[in-house]
């Protein structure tokens, strides 16, 4: 599946070998790929000409990725893709929280990476022309008319399980945070109200029909969140 | 009635007590009613002898004071009584002057042969008790395992010899070993009696001019604590003036020092064998770890260097096939050295638990997807019940405890064959069962194969699993939430069952059903 628009991403990633399989893999899918070495490097070429995608290591030797994270956000919604260590869950839920939209753990395989740079950029496709219905395979979604329908037959769903459903499908698959996903539920008086959280998606996937041991919908990502399977 | 014991030992009576010369005087009285009662069996010079017959007795019974005093008075009496002119003192027959010298000789020579072996008596009573309690404190000491026992043996040993004439004990020990000097001050190890102060500067004076000889420095009495290997630490013995008790507590101090030593070469033996031990360890855990690190690196270095050079002569499914173990070698590399970081995070016990609300249908879930290649042509089942609560754990430890436990399993599972995964609720636990149908651990090993060395040492280098470190970071993992995991009897008598037990925390607080609020 490869890209006809020819998108621009630009990895900032301090290693020589990371840079170069990823690059050769998003250029083989169509891609244009920029490669930056340093955080301040990857900052600049933000600025002289924006990506509609950065791929940021987490661990450069010049600057905190966090800091990169938060510098870009300063004047950019640009979607960012971060490449982070296996060891903390942390620096995750920290990234994300930063304004990160996703990220891939290494080492991962390229098929993980190409998912989701594929998911943020067809979010980001859709931002220009926000919609109210949403379909996947199995699964239909009418926010507008608060309709579901799960292999055709429309599925009921209480006010909670609809806003958390309603939240999931407009992410796409990008992860959501315990913290993001209570504060939008919830509201912000909730944030450590986890346990709120962990019934409504027991609910909510039996409604839908979703085997937790083979999920079709809703993945949990232990200890960061939740997606939807896409 | 002389009352010569309990007297503490060494200790001699200055003054016989009060009620021994009142005891000379009653038998005097008794000695004049017998002879006034029963006059026709004492003639005139039989009286002189009944009434030395009461001198001897109280001789035998008091010493010479009280005794000289019965003889005195049975002169006077005598005199009184019986002699002419009856009731006066005056002496008219020098007969009676014979009798007056003789009572007092008698009395003199009898009270004192009594006396001394009365004295004799108690020594010897006092010397066996001593030298049973010498006994007593040498068995102890002999059976002090450590440092603490034989503080213990010594300072009551000390509070029994010194009662009530030492009024403060103080045992002081040397830090770290014999003979710090002029290091630190020995730290207060024990201590009897009051409160009185013993400055710090006096204490350093003291240690700093230690010697093997008892000495003496303001009120206080230093014993040293001393063997051929140097000197453990102090006695204090405050104001100790008796020569006696001082000896006695030297000799405890020495039998003590010598215990001292023996337990202090014991934890330096105890301590080499656990440096060696932990450096077999250590050796053994780092050729398992190479092992482990270079059998995956070997396929992938071949496998892609086999591509490099003939890569095209290949057809192309063969290279598919190489390249595919390169990537299943790779993340077998992963596994493993995510193993090891493990290890060192729980060996260090640096462990701290990021609890959270987690469903068990999502570690179980996490830990298959995350084993899925592994798991191929295996049957996999799963069955939860549907009382099982949230568990309030750190998810990703618990998922890594059962991605542990499965490898562990599909390692040892017949091709095809099945594993049961089971959570269920057992009282104030959740148990998750991991049943294989695999070869089954013999009894004595179920809980030796969760042994970090044991694993290690055995060899059990099979690289699908790594270096045996599955099973005992595992445990570690859940031990960390106050679970436990145990290696039980697969169902039926075959295979193995594992049983992950987590306690329920907090189990009245169950999270509400339905979205509130």
């Amino acid at each position: 599946m490869s890209s006809p628009s020819g998108e621009t991403l630009l990895i900032v990633e301090d290693e020589a070998q990371i840079r170069k399989f990823v690059r050769i893999s998003l250029e083989a899918q169509g891609y244009q790929v920029r490669e930056a070495r340093l955080g301040e490097e990857g900052l600049a070429s933000c600025v002289a000409s924006p990506p509609q995608l950065v791929v940021l290591d987490l661990g450069l030797p010049d600057l905190d990725g966090l800091d990169f994270i938060r510098r870009l956000r300063a004047w950019s919604t640009l979607p960012i893709l971060v490449l982070s260590v296996r060891a903390s869950e942390t620096e995750k839920i920290q990234a994300l929280d930063a304004g990160a939209n996703d990220y891939v753990t290494k080492p991962f395989g390229i098929g993980e990476l190409m998912a989701r740079v594929r998911v943020l950029l067809r979010k980001e496709e859709r931002r220009d022309a926000p919609s109210a219905r949403f379909a996947f395979p199995g699964l239909r979604v009418d926010l507008a008319r608060r309709e579901v329908e799960v292999d055709g037959l429309p599925v009921s769903l209480s006010r909670k399980e609809f806003a958390l459903l309603s939240l999931l499908v407009s992410s796409q698959g990008q992860v959501l945070t315990h913290d993001q996903i209570l504060r939008e539920v919830w509201g912000p008086s909730h944030q450590e109200d986890t346990h709120y959280l962990r019934v409504l998606v027991g609910n909510l996937r039996q409604k839908l029909g979703d085997d937790p041991m083979r999920p079709r919908f809703i993945l949990t990502v232990q200890g960061v969140g939740y997606r939807l399977a896409v | 009635m002389a009352v010569t014991l309990p007297q503490p030992p060494s200790w001699p009576r200055r003054l016989p007590p009060l009620g021994h010369y009142l005891f000379a005087i009653a038998v005097v009285a008794v000695t004049v009613a017998i002879a006034f009662l029963l006059p026709w069996l004492f003639p005139h010079a039989s009286r002189a002898l009944l009434f030395l017959i009461g001198v001897l007795v109280v001789s035998a019974k008091a010493s010479l004071g009280p005794s000289l005093l019965a003889s005195f008075l049975s002169f006077l009496a005598f005199n009184f009584f019986f002699t002419e002119p009856v009731h006066t003192l005056k002496v008219t027959d020098d007969g009676d002057v014979t009798t007056l010298i003789f009572f007092l000789l008698v009395s003199a020579i009898s009270g004192n042969l009594a006396s001394r072996m009365r004295q004799e008596m108690a020594e010897r009573q006092a010397s066996l008790e001593r030298i049973s309690r010498l006994y007593a404190f040498s068995r102890r000491l002999t059976s002090a395992v450590g440092t603490t026992e034989v503080l213990d043996a010594l300072i009551d040993q000390l509070a029994l010899l010194a009662g009530t004439r030492i009024p403060a004990i103080r045992i002081f020990l040397a830090e770290g070993g014999q003979d710090q000097r002029p290091g630190p001050l020995p730290r207060e190890a024990r201590r009897h009696g009051d409160d009185r102060p013993l400055t710090p500067a006096e204490l350093d004076a003291a240690w700093a001019g230690r010697s093997p000889e008892p000495f003496i420095r303001g009120d206080w009495l230093f014993l040293p604590l001393t063997t051929d290997r140097g000197t453990f630490g102090l006695v204090a013995l405050a104001a100790a003036r008796d020569p006696t008790a001082v000896e006695s507590a030297r000799n405890l101090c020495d039998q003590a020092a010598v215990a001292l030593d023996r337990t202090r070469l014991a934890a330096d033996l105890e301590q080499a064998k656990l440096v060696s031990e932990t450096e077999q360890l250590r050796s053994a855990l780092l050729s398992s770890v190479s092992h482990d690190l270079r059998t995956p690196l070997a396929s992938i270095i071949g496998s892609a260097t086999s591509l490099l050079e003939y890569g095209e002569a290949f057809s192309a499914a063969d290279r598919r096939d190489l390249l595919a173990t390169v990537a299943a070698e790779a993340k077998h590399l992963d596994r493993h050295i995510q193993n090891l970081l493990d290890m060192t995070r729980l060996g260090q016990g640096k462990l701290q638990l990021k609890r959270d609300w987690v469903d068990v249908h999502d570690v179980i879930a996490g830990a298959l997807a995350r084993l899925a290649e592994v798991l191929t042509g295996l049957e996999v089942r799963v069955w939860i019940e549907p009382e099982v609560p949230l568990l309030w754990v750190q998810g990703t430890l618990i998922e890594q405890a059962l991605v542990n436990l499965l490898d562990n399993a599909a390692k040892f599972s017949p091709a095809g064959g099945r594993i049961d995964i089971r959570a269920e609720r057992v009282g104030g636990e959740v148990c998750i069962d991991l049943s294989d149908q695999g070869p089954g651990i013999p009894p004595e090993e179920r809980e030796r194969i969760f042994d970090l060395f044991y694993s290690v040492s055995r060899g059990d280098r099979d690289h699908r699993t790594g270096s045996g470190l599955g099973l005992a970071i595992c445990r570690g993992m859940v031990a960390a939430h106050g679970g436990q995991v145990r290696a039980l009897p697969g169902e039926g008598g075959h295979g193995t069952r594992m049983r992950l037990s987590l306690p329920l925390v907090n189990p009245e607080f169950m999270p509400l059903p339905e979205d509130r609020p």
